[in-house]
């Protein structure tokens, strides 16, 4: 049982555009850069919280949900979602089901992010972490899946080629089962708490905010990196079996771990065991995907160097492989008594989010566009600049933010009161908002190329 | 394997499935429900001041779940499910930027949360909160009705001592300078009132005493000692005037102990969980010279030479 050999790209009978592909991929561009700036108040409120200040629609504590769900939302999800209605078409040899409902999701998709960020800033929140979206708003949420689900099942069915590829199989598992988590997690029967009562709510909440990563981000990224790098280096993927034991292990062992967000706090034994057991195996998927993919372009660097797309969708691979490292490792309880409650988990966040599935949207994005457009980048130097302060940035995130978390956390646990530590991360913090800048830089820039690209590029049809 | 769509679909939707129920349900359907032994209800001010708490986000910086690995802030009760009963959802939080707040409730009077909530530095200088001034007065009250609930029971108690301590300082305060100074040395007990500062003054120290006001005192006691820091409006009775106390028999003793512990009742916190030993006597040096204008250090007695003395 082989894989569709992507060494050779199909191109026959499927029309260059994508209205679908192209939607979302200016969906992603543009809250990249809202969700930037909203992080860039917010870290501008940790150096100096007099700035900005009793502006009620964006303090700090309405600007960080926003920044994270407009991250989530908003930038990760339709990036990686761009890939996805390119590559489906042509890994099935077909017509998408359909392109009207494909932008109409999109529109739909814009709105409901929208809704939910006007909604954070008026005060209209949930107030659980990652389910702070209001219900009519989680309901919105759950059409705009619902949509994209119809879509590429559709699509699936009508399908010419009998075989679904990898990327395939991570996609369509990201949606259909982040799908159901999110009713779950946002507790979408209780419309006016959108929660559980007592610990319960914690652990359905980790639970459902943990899959938010493991079961949308990362199998959507994959799907991309699976997709992208054979492609780019013209090389048949290299096991089909590593391709299975990674997608399911995935499945079966990232479900389980969200309550290690819970190792402190009271909440059963054996679940927290359950947890951290899950999050050291973690590494089983993590390495299966990494060595396939790895194996998959060995000697062939220069092909990836070559295409800007392939290249951040590496440097996505080689973040992946950082933030599931640290992540099994903080899930060790002794290591938590340090990591726990401060910016080391901020700094891991940013790793995963950015570093791994932000980085591989944006590869995904600037590898389909000049396939959807028809011409090459209106510029790749500005791509290349982009990448570069994206990886500067985040880059320097994590090593900031693991010194701040290790000053915290050390100060804490050896009996230093937070309000003596305030001082000491200061400097960090201001260090933390200029890596946040070139961040905010990049998302402008690549708005600036992606929409010159889509819309005024002048350059040669090829 | 051949991975069909129906494989595909079938098998993620069994396995969310069955962990679901193993990793979620499961330990939904045996949660223990039994109230701690601190669990109260809470009032219907209490409950629209926890929604003030959940709108604005305050959950993401402060935790309430107090760890057997904590230390300082709400630390002398460590967190138990049977706290959480009636949390919907449950604020348990994910980060630190600011304290705990599961025993906030009585650590200090209703007029330091107001201050504090219009301008956190007014009563904590080096803060990073951002401040909540545009609340206006009617919600920042139900949240500050809120704060002062967080430990239940623990929070009561703590909340009666306040009060009572609070009428006693007003009176004190009102009584006039003379009446006031001695009520705040009387309330240090007698072995403390008798012992001056034990160490000399020098100009290090008075510059570390100069740095540790600004941080920590600077907001209600002000620049110059005469208790008309930026927090001075909100709080009743207002900041001491340390001006006031030349000539009234404020030792070194009285000024450590009343640091050390606070004066319950008012806007004066405890600083024993902040400040070592060192850094109290310092600070009290600095204000006995430059505010009060009379310091007893290293007066007699003075018991055994410190090793490091010259």
């Amino acid at each position: 049982m082989g894989e569709p050999n992507l060494s050779t790209e199909v191109t026959e009978k499927l029309p260059s555009s994508n209205p679908t592909a192209k939607a979302f991929t200016l969906t992603s561009a543009l809250w990249f850069a809202a969700a930037t700036s909203f992080g860039m108040i917010g870290a501008g409120y940790l150096i100096a919280p007099d700035f900005l200040a009793n502006i009620e629609y964006i303090h700090f504590g309405r600007v960080r949900p926003m920044h994270i769900n407009a991250v989530l939302f908003g930038f990760v999800t339709p990036g990686l979602l761009a890939a996805a209605f390119y590559y489906f078409p042509r890994l099935l040899r077909t017509e998408l089901f359909s392109h009207k409902l494909g932008v109409f999701s999109a529109i739909f998709w814009n709105i409901t992010v929208a809704a939910g960020m006007i909604g954070i800033s008026l005060g209209y929140t949930q107030g659980r972490e990652y389910a702070e979206l209001p219900w009519p708003v989680d309901i919105m949420v759950v059409i705009s899946f619902s949509l994209v689900v119809l879509n590429i099942l559709l699509t699936i069915r009508k399908r010419e080629e009998r075989v679904l590829y990898v990327s395939i199989w991570y996609t369509t598992a990201a949606i259909i089962l982040t799908s159901v988590t999110y009713c779950l997690g946002n507790v979408i029967w209780k419309p006016d708490t959108g929660a559980l009562v007592g610990i319960p709510d914690a652990i359905l909440l980790w639970f459902y905010g943990h899959n938010i990563f493991g079961l949308l981000l990362t199998p959507m990224g994959l799907g991309v990196a699976y997709y992208v790098l054979p492609i780019a280096t013209r090389s048949p993927l290299w096991s089909h079996s590593l391709s299975l034991i990674g997608f399911w292990s995935l499945i079966i062992v990232y479900t389980h771990i969200g309550t290690h967000h819970l190792l402190q706090v009271p909440v059963p034994t054996w679940l927290k065991t359950i947890s951290i057991v899950d999050s050291v195996a973690m590494v089983i998927p993590v390495m299966i995907v990494l060595i396939n993919l790895w194996y998959t372009i060995k000697g062939k660097l220069g092909e990836i160097h070559a295409d800007i797309g392939a290249k951040f969708v590496l440097t996505g691979t080689i973040y992946y492989f950082f933030v599931n490292i640290q992540g099994s490792m903080m899930a060790l309880p002794h290591v938590q008594r340090i990591t726990h409650f401060n910016n080391w988990v901020v700094g891991h966040a940013h790793i995963g989010v950015l570093g791994f599935a932000g980085i591989m949207a944006l590869g995904g994005l600037y590898f389909i566009l000049p396939r959807i457009t028809g011409k090459p980048l209106y510029s790749k130097f500005l791509a290349d600049v982009q990448y570069w302060l994206v990886l500067i940035g985040v880059t320097g995130f994590a090593v900031v933010l693991t010194i701040v978390g290790l000053i915290q956390g050390n100060s804490w646990y050896n009996g230093e009161a937070l309000y003596r530590t305030l001082p000491m991360i200061q400097p960090y913090y201001i260090l933390r908002a200029s890596l946040g800048a070139f961040i905010m830089l990049g998302a402008y820039i690549g708005l600036y190329n992606i929409i010159r690209s889509l819309y005024f590029n002048r350059g040669a049809a090829t | 394997m051949r991975m069909t769509p129906t494989v595909i679909i079938t098998g993620i939707l069994a396995l969310l499935a069955a962990i679901t129920l193993t990793v979620v349900y499961w330990p939904y359907a045996t949660q223990d429900k039994t109230p701690s032994e601190i669990f109260r209800a809470r009032t219907a001010v209490e409950n629209e001041g926890r929604k003030i708490y959940l709108q604005n986000g305050c959950v993401y910086c402060h935790s309430q779940s107090i760890r057997s690995i904590d230390w300082v802030h709400g630390a002398h009760r460590i967190a138990q499910t049977g706290d959480y009963i009636a949390d919907e959802p449950v604020a348990l939080g994910s980060q630190r930027t600011g304290v705990d707040l599961s025993q906030e409730g009585g650590e200090h009077p209703d007029d330091w949360h107001i201050a504090h909530f219009i301008n956190p530095r007014y009563t904590r200088p080096s803060s990073i909160m951002p401040p909540f001034e545009w609340l206006g007065m009617e919600r920042i009250e139900k949240l500050t009705q809120y704060v002062q609930s967080l430990g239940f029971k623990n929070a009561d108690q703590r909340m009666a001592r306040q009060r009572y301590w609070k009428a006693e300082s007003i009176k004190a305060y009102e009584a006039g300078p003379d009446e006031n100074a001695r009520w705040l040395a009387e309330i240090a007990p007698e072995g403390w009132r008798n012992i001056p500062n034990p160490y000399p003054t020098t100009e290090a120290s008075l510059q570390r005493g100069h740095k540790i006001y600004q941080n920590n005192c600077i907001g209600c006691h002000g620049p110059i000692g005469d208790g008309m820091g930026p927090a001075q409006p909100w709080i009743y009775p207002p900041p001491l005037n340390f001006t006031i106390l030349k000539g009234r028999e404020i030792s070194g003793g009285i000024i450590y102990y009343q640091l050390m512990n606070g004066i319950t009742g008012t806007a004066m916190p405890y600083f024993k969980k902040e400040l070592e030993s060192q850094k109290i006597w310092e600070v009290g040096d600095y204000i006995a010279v430059y505010f009060i204008n009379q310091s007893d250090a290293n007066a007699e007695p003075r018991g055994i030479d410190a090793a490091w003395e010259p």
